[in-house]
C-alpha cells in the first residue's frame, strides 16, 4: 500500500487533487481511497488530505500518519518543517517551489523533489490553482501512475476546455519537475508550525491561517467593545484599562474586528511571508 | 456496469436515483448537506422525474415525505446529528404509520461535529429499522435494499441507513454503479396500499385505528413487523447478490474471517472497515480473532449471535455511542440475548470512536488482543474499556 499525504490552502484544489490522483488510480485497476480532513477551514486556511493506493480493496478508516509521499501546494506551506512530519524514513516529498531541491531547507532522511507549479499554473490557467499542475510532477518523480491516467481522471473532473487546460498543466509539470535527490539538511529546525486543520479553533493555535492580521491603535480605541462582541473566535480579550488585546493563536485573521470597529481603530495588516 | 470514484455521500444520491425516488425532501446540515446538494444537481440537470421539496428545517422535511408516502410516492430525506433529533417527534408517525420512508443519516454526534452513532441511538423507540453500513459501496447497495425490503408487505416500516459523516460521506472511493434496467427489474415502482394494512384498519383512521379499542395492540403490531425484517432482509441479501453480484453476510450481520476464530469483535460503521485490516493483521499472527459486522442493529438479530455465541469463547463490543448511565446500547442488547444460553462467551465493552475519536488499527489489534486472552481462559481485568 501506498498512503499519500497533500497539504495546500482552501482553494488551491488538494482534496480535487487527491480525488483524480484516487481515480487514475483506479483507472489503472488499483484500489483507492481519498481523505479529506476536515475541520474549520475555510478558503486560504492550510489543510490536509490523504490517498492510500492499493492493490486490494482499503479497508481501514484511519487518517494516513506515516505517509511515503508528501505533496505540498502551496509554496509558503513548503517552507514549513511540518510538512514532513512522520514522513517514513526513505520516503518522498514533492514541494511546489521555484527552489532547485538542493536549496531546499527541510530536513531529515527523505528525498526532496520540487516544480514551481504556482508558475505552470499562471501560465497554463491563468490562476493559481496548483493542484493539476503538481500531479505531472508526481507521475514522473514516484512512477505510481501513468500520466495518461491522471489525464483521463482530469477530464472526469473537469470536462472540456476545462480539462484541456488542466491537462496542459499537468504535461508541463511532468518535463519541468527537478528530479528528487536525497534531503541536503540531515536535521530539520526545531520550530514547527501547525498546520492541521482538524479539531476545534479556540482550542488550537490557528496563526498559520492568516493572510492579514489585525493591529489595534489603542489611542484611537474608544472602548466600545464591537470588535470584543462580534469576533467569532473569541479571539480577544478586555483589559483592565478598557481595550482589546488580540490572543493571536486563536485569531484566522477573518476582519470581522476590524469591519465592525466604528471609528477604524483595527487596521489589517498583510502578514509576511 | 460503469464505476465512478466518489465520496459516500454522493453514493447515497446515486442510490436514490438509481430507486427512481419520486418526492425528496431534507434540510442541509452538515456531514449531510452534499447529498442534497447532489441531488439538486440530479433535479437541475433533469436525470429523472422527481420533486425535490425545500424546506425550513428537519421537522418539516420529514413531515413532508411522511406526506408524500402516505399517498404512494417513493420518499427519501437524509439529515445528521442535531437535525436528527429535531426530526425525532415526526419520526414517530412515519414509524408508527408504517409508511416506508428510507433515511439516510450521516452520523454526527449530538456532542460536536464529529461522528459517532449517537445521533441514530438516540431514535430507538420511533418504530423504524436501523442500519448501519461501512463503505460507500456499501450505502449504495443498502440504499436501495431499505427500499426493497421497507416497502415488502410483510415489513412495511420506515428505515434508517446510517453512515459515519466525514469519514465516509466525505471520503471518495471506487464505486460500482449497477444498470438502470437492473434496478428497475429488481426493484418494481412503489405501489400504495388504500391504507397500511387494508384488512384490518379503517382507511378513514390514517393508520390509527389497529389494535381494535386495545392501545397496547399498536406497539405489538409494530416489533411483530420489525422481527419480520429479519426474513425479508436475508431474502433481499440473496436477491441481491443473484442480481448485482454483492453480499454483505446474511444482510443482519458480515462475518468476516470466522472461520476456527476463537474470539470475536463486534463493530459497526466505519469502525468495522478499520477492524477488518485489524484482523488480517491479528490472523497473520496465528491470532485466531474474527469480525461480525453488525448492520441491521433494529431489529437486533439475536438468532445470529446465539449461534455464534456458541463458537466462540469470548466476543468484544465496540459501540460508538453510550447511553448515559447505562453503558452501550450493542453490547447490553447482546448480553441480554446470550443470557439463556447453556454455554455463553464472555461479553466485552470497548467504548471506541465516541465525539469523533480516531480509531485506529493499532487500537483494534489491541482489542483482538485483550478479547483472545479471555477467550484462552485469561482472566477478565476490565470489563468496561474506553478505547
Amino acid at each position: 500500500m501506498i498512503e499519500i499525504r497533500l497539504h495546500g490552502r482552501g482553494g488551491q484544489g488538494a482534496v480535487t487533487a487527491s480525488r483524480i490522483i484516487a481515480t487514475a488510480a483506479y483507472e489503472e485497476g488499483q484500489y483507492s481511497q481519498a481523505i479529506p480532513m476536515y475541520g474549520t477551514e475555510r478558503r486560504g486556511a492550510p489543510l490536509t488530505a490523504f490517498v492510500r493506493l492499493d492493490d486490494v480493496r482499503v479497508r481501514e478508516r484511519e487518517l494516513v500518519h506515516n505517509p511515503d509521499v508528501v505533496i505540498v501546494l502551496d509554496p509558503l506551506i513548503a517552507k514549513n518543517q511540518a510538512v514532513v512530519d512522520q514522513l517514513k524514513p526513505g520516503g518522498l516529498v514533492l514541494l511546489n517551489t521555484n527552489l532547485d531541491p538542493k536549496d531546499v531547507k527541510l530536513g531529515g532522511d527523505f528525498k526532496v523533489a520540487t516544480v514551481d507549479a504556482t508558475s505552470i499554473a499562471l501560465e497554463t490557467l491563468g490562476r493559481p490553482i496548483t493542484n493539476t499542475a503538481i500531479l505531472g510532477a508526481f507521475a514522473k518523480v514516484t512512477g505510481q501512475l501513468k500520466l495518461e491516467s491522471i489525464e483521463k481522471a482530469i477530464y472526469k473532473y473537469f470536462p472540456g476546455r476545462l480539462g484541456e487546460m488542466n491537462v496542459a498543466a499537468v504535461r508541463r509539470s511532468y518535463e519541468e519537475v527537478k528530479p528528487a535527490i536525497q534531503a541536503v539538511v540531515t536535521e530539520g529546525p526545531e520550530a514547527k508550525v501547525d498546520i492541521n486543520v482538524g479539531g476545534y479553533g479556540v482550542l488550537k493555535d490557528v496563526s498559520s491561517w492568516r493572510v492579514f492580521s489585525p493591529e489595534i491603535d489603542v489611542d484611537k480605541c474608544i472602548g466600545c467593545k464591537s470588535c470584543w462582541i462580534f469576533c467569532p473566535e473569541t479571539a480577544i480579550n478586555w483589559t483592565d484599562d478598557n481595550k482589546p488585546e488580540i490572543e493571536y493563536r486563536k485569531c484566522k485573521g477573518c476582519g470581522v474586528c476590524a469591519n465592525e470597529c466604528p471609528v477604524d481603530a483595527i487596521e489589517m495588516v498583510r502578514v509576511e511571508a | 456496469m460503469s464505476y465512478e470514484v466518489m465520496v459516500g455521500n454522493k453514493a447515497a444520491a446515486t442510490a436514490v436515483k438509481l430507486a427512481k425516488v419520486q418526492v425528496a425532501s431534507a434540510f442541509p446540515i452538515t456531514p449531510q448537506t452534499t447529498i442534497t446538494q447532489y441531488l439538486s444537481e440530479m433535479y437541475a440537470a433533469g436525470e429523472w422525474d422527481f420533486d425535490f421539496v425545500n424546506v425550513e428545517g428537519e421537522l418539516s422535511s420529514q413531515v413532508v415525505v411522511q406526506a408524500s408516502e402516505r399517498v404512494g410516492a417513493r420518499s427519501f430525506t437524509c439529515t445528521s446529528g442535531p437535525g436528527l433529533q429535531y426530526m425525532h417527534h415526526p419520526m414517530t408517525g412515519t414509524g408508527t404509520g408504517r409508511l416506508p420512508v428510507v433515511m439516510a443519516v450521516v452520523h454526527r454526534s449530538i456532542m460536536g461535529m464529529q461522528p459517532d452513532h449517537s445521533d441514530l441511538m438516540a431514535q430507538q423507540w420511533t418504530g423504524w429499522v436501523h442500519w448501519y453500513v461501512e463503505h460507500a459501496q456499501e450505502i449504495l447497495d443498502t440504499i436501495l435494499m431499505a427500499y426493497k425490503v421497507g416497502e415488502d408487505p410483510r415489513v412495511r416500516l420506515p428505515v434508517a441507513v446510517g453512515y459515519d459523516g466525514y469519514v465516509i460521506s466525505y471520503t471518495a472511493e471506487p464505486v460500482e454503479i449497477p444498470e438502470q434496467d437492473l434496478v428497475d427489474k429488481w426493484l418494481p415502482p412503489y405501489k400504495a396500499t388504500p391504507s397500511i394494512l387494508p384488512d384490518e384498519v379503517d382507511p378513514s383512521s390514517f393508520g390509527r385505528g389497529w389494535g381494535g379499542g386495545d392501545p397496547q395492540m399498536g406497539w405489538k403490531r409494530l416489533h411483530d413487523a420489525s422481527n419480520n425484517v429479519k426474513t425479508v432482509l436475508m431474502e433481499t441479501m440473496d436477491s441481491y447478490y443473484k442480481t448485482f453480484g454483492r453480499r454483505y453476510g446474511n444482510g443482519l450481520i458480515e462475518p468476516y474471517k470466522m472461520e476456527g476464530a476463537e474470539a470475536a469483535i463486534i463493530a459497526m460503521g466505519s469502525i468495522a472497515g478499520t477492524a477488518k485490516s485489524a484482523i488480517d493483521k491479528l490472523q497473520a499472527d496465528g491470532k485466531k480473532v474474527g469480525l461480525l459486522k453488525l448492520r441491521c442493529y433494529l431489529p437486533f438479530p439475536s438468532e445470529d449471535f446465539m449461534e455464534w455465541g456458541k463458537k466462540v469463547n469470548a466476543i468484544s463490543v465496540m459501540d460508538r455511542s453510550i447511553c448515559i448511565g447505562k453503558g452501550g446500547p450493542v453490547f447490553g442488547k447482546l448480553r441480554d440475548t446470550l443470557y439463556d444460553q447453556e454455554e455463553r462467551p464472555k461479553v466485552l465493552q470497548f467504548h471506541a470512536g465516541l465525539g469523533g475519536k480516531e480509531v485506529r488499527v493499532g487500537d483494534v489489534v489491541n482489542v483482538g488482543e485483550k478479547t483472545l486472552k479471555v477467550a484462552q481462559g485469561g482472566k477478565v481485568e476490565n470489563l468496561v474499556t474506553w478505547v
